[in-house]
């Protein structure tokens, strides 16, 4: 986005705080732009669903903030320091993972976030299609150039089911539980799923793409397939309609704070956010790995974020493998692989 | 060659470590510690000299596409009597470890072709394979120019931090 329109935004910001207005004058000078160039900027908010307001000797204020999906209407009260400040918006992407890894390889900078309103070819865990109903979800992936170890990277999984989570409970009032590593659940069911890309040296990470999956307002109807009966949506936890652009404000700012303390603190703080909302801990669960399978107990994260679990006494860390969350009675749902893909009949 | 620094800092975390046997190889050089009445045997193979053939210069693509069998031998210098010998299986001169500990995955999905095959042309940005852990998929760069002449573990298995898993014959 260009600096103009950011301070543009800002400045349209402030005047609507205080109530008041701001001419086209005003703005002109300030931005030191001519005054034909106030009236196009003005046009294309009001093109993004802006309500612009102008009323003559006294100039413009937005009084109506657009529902849909655009570069401005995220950008507009966004108080993040670094995360969002560079956004890609496409009205439709195959994938926001695609274009975040071009935009990555293209230099894109920490932070830069993209945005679509529905993705043709949306994909979890080892390509496995994701289904992307347009404007009824939050499809977004965040570029971040971490200055970590790249063998601690898979913690900032875990951090981004914690800020998701955070956001869900406290705006939404959803009992969101988070499956290990990192699928956002409510009542058992998936509504949000992340999945984490890397591009890393042995020593050096070159960049992490977090994408995120939230199924929003979808219906029944939008999840009747009878392969997503365990997937969910926050429409269909409460009833009622959310803002994605709310939403995505909400995650942006907590995931830039949350980001901050673990960079300062390390995972500790994460582990105990990440616990509190833990989902199936101290049940029994079956893990496979090479091929052999054994019901263990799920005793929380360790330190690093792995996977704590116990068998007769025995305490072990699992960073990979195909976990069974389900009690062992349910046998619809025997196929357990844990992908974060909210439509599958494995899921 | 490791430097010295880097011998004692594997000597201190095998001896915090319950591995009683440790052997490090990459580019010809072995490193073998064992643990023996609580004390630490090390030994450094010294970088093991390809064997030039007369035809090697004038036909440098047979000796890269065709295994050699190479054996090392110990270094003099060191004259320790506990060296073994190492041999290796294939002719090689890099090779790709993993950054983490996770699951290997030669493809991007069940459904599609292996990043690499034993013969693949591989250049520093090529993505070899992707190692899973706590759900994010960390895409291994091959990191040099070469050709692949060995992958070392399978699809689906797990595998250390820092364990190798191709081995290349850079150009």
């Amino acid at each position: 986005m260009s600096s103009t329109r950011h301070r543009l935004i800002q400045l349209l910001v402030d005047t609507a705080e205080k109530d008041a207005y701001i001419s086209g004058q005003q703005l002109s000078d300030q931005l030191g732009i001519s005054r034909t160039a106030v009236w196009k900027h003005m046009k294309d908010l009001e093109h993004d669903g802006f309500g612009v307001k102008a009323v003559p000797n006294k100039g413009y204020r937005i009084e109506q903030f657009p529902n849909t999906l655009s570069v401005n209407a995220i950008q507009w009260g966004l108080t993040t320091k670094w995360l969002g400040q560079s956004i890609i918006h496409k009205q439709t992407t195959t994938s926001t993972q695609f274009t975040a890894h071009e935009a990555a390889q293209s230099d894109a900078k920490h932070g830069t976030v993209v945005v679509a309103n529905e993705q043709t070819a949306g994909r979890g865990r080892l390509n496995r299609k994701w289904q992307s109903t347009k404007d009824k979800g939050i499809w977004m992936s965040i570029i971040l150039r971490p200055k970590i170890l790249p063998h601690l990277a898979p913690q900032l999984t875990l951090l981004t089911a914690c800020a998701i989570a955070k956001v869900l409970r406290t705006d939404t009032s959803v009992d969101a539980q988070i499956k290990w590593p990192n699928d956002i659940l409510i009542n058992g069911k998936k509504v949000v799923g992340i999945l984490t890309e890397m591009q890393a040296e042995q020593d050096q990470i070159q960049y992490v793409i977090v994408g995120i999956g939230i199924n929003v307002n979808h219906t029944d109807e939008d999840l009747n397939d009878p392969l997503t009966e365990r997937a969910t949506s926050l429409y269909q936890e409460t009833g009622l309609t959310w803002s994605l652009v709310q939403i995505i404000h909400r995650i942006l700012d907590v995931f830039e704070d949350m980001y901050e303390i673990y960079l300062k603190q390390g995972f500790k703080p994460i582990k105990i956010l990440w616990e509190q909302h833990a989902y199936r801990m101290n049940q029994l669960i079956r893990v496979t790995t090479h091929h052999h399978s054994e019901d263990v107990q799920f005793c929380g994260i360790a330190d690093d974020g792995a996977l704590l679990i116990e068998q007769a006494g025995d305490v072990r860390k699992i960073y990979s493998a195909e976990i069974d969350w389900d009690e062992k009675q349910d046998v619809a749902a025997a196929h357990e692989y844990g992908p974060p893909t909210v439509n599958e009949a494995s899921d | 060659m490791l430097k010295v620094q880097e011998i004692r800092e594997l000597i201190k975390l095998i001896d915090e470590s319950s591995i009683d046997e440790f052997t490090y190889e990459t580019n010809g050089t072995t490193v073998s510690m064992k643990k023996s009445t609580g004390q630490q045997v090390v030994n450094q193979v010294s970088k093991v000299e390809e064997r030039s053939l007369p035809v090697a210069e004038a036909q440098p693509h047979v000796q890269t596409t065709e295994p050699a069998t190479v054996v090392s031998q110990s270094d003099q210098a060191q004259g320790d009597t506990t060296a073994q010998a190492q041999s290796s299986a294939t002719d090689y001169d890099y090779e790709i470890v993993s950054p983490m500990v996770g699951t290997f995955y030669e493809a991007a999905s069940p459904e599609s072709d292996p990043y690499v095959q034993v013969g693949s042309r591989v250049e520093q940005s090529t993505v070899v394979c992707i190692v899973e852990a706590m759900k994010l998929f960390n895409e291994i760069e091959a990191e040099t120019n070469g050709e692949i002449v060995e992958i070392l573990v399978k699809n689906g298995e797990l595998v250390e931090y820092g364990q190798p898993l191709f081995r290349v014959k850079t150009k």
